[in-house]
């Protein structure tokens, strides 16, 4: 029997192991990794993008998810094509991330990576020192239009360790609040445009019967970025460097007088009941799909909502997006916004064709493809009104375009202290903590990450 | 070849294979999953940093892990002694007791067995839904107004919620076990105490217990060495650990650290953390049933 036991345990830790399976070879992976036809013309990163000739092996990693990969092959095939000796290898799946992984530890990655799905953690590559330095090149990059790829971007890079960049947003969303048009003017309630008037219409929801606010409790990023964090930049004067501190895990940008204001107008909402009592335990698709039924008016979410729940919408469902309710009357609504980046490999093998190509990608075009190809946003200012993306992704660009919004920068918490705020915000919209203990959750989890 | 040189090569040949197999599933993850808890090591980065005993240090010190230990036996309690009264009433009745459609029965309440414990989850997670689930619907229609409780999100609450499923689970294989052993038990055993003027009950304790504690105790120390080890899925399918850690098992906070927050030597310490704690549960859990083995002459 014993030996069963051990058995069984061996089984776990084998589970465990095999996961980091590849780190076998972690220790030695610091050889340097010699390209095999390295391409030394360095005159390729200044020169508008894509030039003639680019030689050698290029490697490109992408996550295949909800965006598919129809525009991936699409793009790809013109580099080829305007490339046509270099020989591209795309390596690219839903479980990608994974698959690579072990190359990553060793040393030997691809030369482009875009960072999306599971598996995937921008931040930790760059903590990991896994991504290059691009800081340089995107002060000068252009597109082969002859723009300058930063002045077109709607979300610029995020600034990390002092203002580097390593990632470029390639995927551009907002998290926001979303609610059913047509039944708000079948009920005759008002969409909010402020604090005082989201308050006013919840009473009125709650009055009718219905939970005026649903969340995704086992998930509390969502509500975290739908709404608590729009609130402390509202709080903050509309001044998104809030979030940047926080991101830097800056002592006290925890404890601000705004992330206090903020705190207080959830506490506001769970005692005054706005929040619906079942939310707590309900993940992503429960909650959304009650959202649906109308059990609740409003949720807490990103774009990406109407492209999940395609299958369930029910008949006459017209859906509406705000992007910020927390806000004084006559203030900016505020856009907390989430991208998926692409960035380059520090051990690329061809960094110049991984720059070529990321500059061949930034385009009015390929952001209008994407568009239509993925029913989402390219992080590129592009004209989609006569594109096919749905209709809640071209209400959010009018408040993207509009001088009454104000777009934060997006900031990527460290994990340790990503969840940890996940957790403070579940306890305190059930009320087991007050927003002191929030703070001071928060505020350890960052001094102790800042270590 | 000699006889004697006949006779190694064919033990050599089982046994071999088999070793091999063994060194290169089981030893060698554990003692690389050993090798990696003394490492600070984010799972994905070339550099590894040797810290010795910090992270078990830090492990004494984190109360999420005291929270999961608790809930770990929490599960072992509760499953040992739902699983174990129940399978052992059902087998009883199925075999002992003359219940018509006996064998319908036995698939019945086999079927939880063979659905995948993923599935298991998502239904209950259904069950225990706040708003549409079956539960807050039936108290509904005692109590006249709405009930919204939500089972899994309430810390005074979440932990019994996941045990009822786990029980649920359990039961028909371990019922399958004591059926087995229970018609292995010549009937003339009974007939003999039927002739005495045995009661039911009297026969259940003299006469089925003794005979079939080598199968139960074989249930008991399994229901107990699964649950250290794999209660993580049905944890993870239903609360992902929350709500504020409240669900927390050691493997469900092992996956959480090693592939969610990126710190791979501490989940490593964890794993260590759950196969000491697996192997002492085991070894006292053999001193405890120690009892005279009967068997049939």
């Amino acid at each position: 029997m014993l030996k069963k036991g051990l058995m069984v345990c061996a089984v776990l830790l084998l589970a465990l192991t095999a996961a980091c399976g590849g780190g076998n070879s972690g220790n030695n992976g610091n050889k340097p990794t010699n390209a095999p036809e390295p391409t030394t013309d360095n005159s390729s990163t200044t020169e508008p993008a894509a030039p003639a000739g680019l030689k050698g092996n290029f490697e490109i990693q992408y996550f295949v998810g909800g965006y598919g990969d129809a525009w991936w092959k699409e793009v790809i095939e013109e580099f080829q094509k305007a490339n046509p000796d270099l020989k591209i290898k795309q390596s690219a799946g839903p479980e990608i991330n994974d698959q690579m992984k072990p190359r990553w530890i060793q040393g030997n990655p691809p030369d482009v990576v875009y960072i999306d799905g599971k598996g995937s953690n921008e931040r930790q590559m760059i903590d990991d020192g896994q991504l290059l330095d691009l800081t340089d090149f995107l002060a000068s990059a252009t597109n082969p239009d002859g723009d300058k790829v930063s002045d077109i971007l709607i979300s610029q890079p995020t600034a990390y360790d002092g203002g580097k960049n390593f990632t470029l947003p390639l995927v551009f969303g907002s998290w926001g609040i979303f609610y059913d048009k047509a039944l708000f003017k079948e009920k005759g309630w008002a969409v909010p445009t402020d604090w005082a008037s989201f308050l006013a219409v919840s009473e009125q929801i709650k009055g009718a019967g219905t939970s005026p606010l649903i969340h995704t409790g086992v998930y509390p990023y969502y509500i975290n970025g739908g709404l608590i964090d729009s609130a402390m930049v509202a709080a903050n004067g509309g001044d998104g460097s809030i979030l940047t501190k926080q991101a830097a895990l800056e002592a006290g940008s925890f404890s601000s007088d705004a992330v206090k204001t903020a705190l207080n107008q959830i506490v506001e909402l769970r005692d005054k009941g706005f929040i619906d009592k079942g939310a707590v335990s309900l993940n992503h698709t429960d909650s959304q799909s009650q959202w649906l039924q109308h059990k609740a008016a409003f949720i807490p979410n990103g774009l990406w909502l109407e492209n999940e729940m395609k299958k369930d919408i029910p008949a006459g469902f017209d859906f509406g997006f705000i992007p910020s309710v927390a806000q004084a009357a006559g203030a900016n609504s505020i856009v907390i916004p989430y991208t998926n980046t692409i960035a380059i490999a520090k051990d690329a093998k061809n960094p110049d064709a991984a720059k070529a190509f990321l500059q061949f990608v930034f385009t009015k075009q390929h952001a209008v493809r994407w568009a239509e190809l993925t029913g989402a946003i390219m992080n590129v200012k592009a004209d989609l009104d006569s594109s096919s993306a749905g209709s809640v992704v071209k209400d959010a660009m009018k408040f993207f375009n509009s001088d009454k919004t104000t777009v934060a920068p997006v900031a990527v918490l460290n994990a340790d202290v990503e969840k940890a705020k996940q957790d403070a915000t579940l306890a305190l919209t059930v009320g087991k903590i007050q927003p002191e203990e929030w703070m001071k959750r928060l505020e350890d989890a960052a001094a102790k990450a800042r270590k | 070849m000699s006889q004697r040189a006949k006779r190694k090569f064919f033990i050599a040949a089982f046994i071999i294979p088999t070793l091999v197999f063994f060194c290169v599933f089981t030893l060698y993850p554990i003692f690389r999953g050993i090798y990696i808890s003394f490492y600070d090591w984010s799972g994905s980065a070339k550099n590894m940093d040797f810290i010795g005993l910090d992270n078990f240090r830090e492990l004494l010190k984190d109360p999420i892990i005291w929270t999961a230990i608790k809930n770990d036996y929490f599960l072992v309690v509760g499953k040992v002694i739902g699983i174990l009264l129940l399978a052992t009433l059902f087998a009883i009745a199925i075999t002992r007791l003359n219940i018509r459609g006996s064998s319908f029965y036995r698939v019945i309440f086999f079927i939880p067995n063979i659905i995948s414990v993923v599935v298991i989850g998502v239904l209950w997670r259904y069950v225990y839904n706040p708003n549409m689930g079956f539960i807050n619907s039936f108290l509904t229609l005692f109590k006249g107004e709405q009930v919204q409780t939500a089972w899994l999100g309430q810390e005074n609450t979440a932990m019994w919620s996941l045990l009822w499923p786990s029980i649920w689970a359990g039961i028909g294989f371990y019922m399958i076990l004591l059926i087995a052993a229970i018609l292995s038990i010549p009937s003339e055993l009974y007939e003999a105490a039927d002739l005495d003027g045995a009661s039911q009950g009297r026969q259940f304790w003299s006469v089925t217990v003794p005979l079939i504690w080598e199968q139960m105790k074989v249930s008991i120390l399994h229901i107990v060495m699964t649950t250290l080890n794999g209660s993580f899925i049905i944890v993870w399918i239903m609360t992902e650990g929350g709500p504020d850690n409240s669900t927390q098992v050691m493997g469900s906070y092992l996956y959480q650290m090693g592939f969610r927050q990126y710190h791979m030597g501490y989940a490593a310490a964890i794993g260590v953390l759950i196969l000491i704690l697996s192997f002492i549960t085991t070894v006292v859990l053999q001193r405890l049933l120690r009892r005279e083995t009967i068997e049939l002459a």
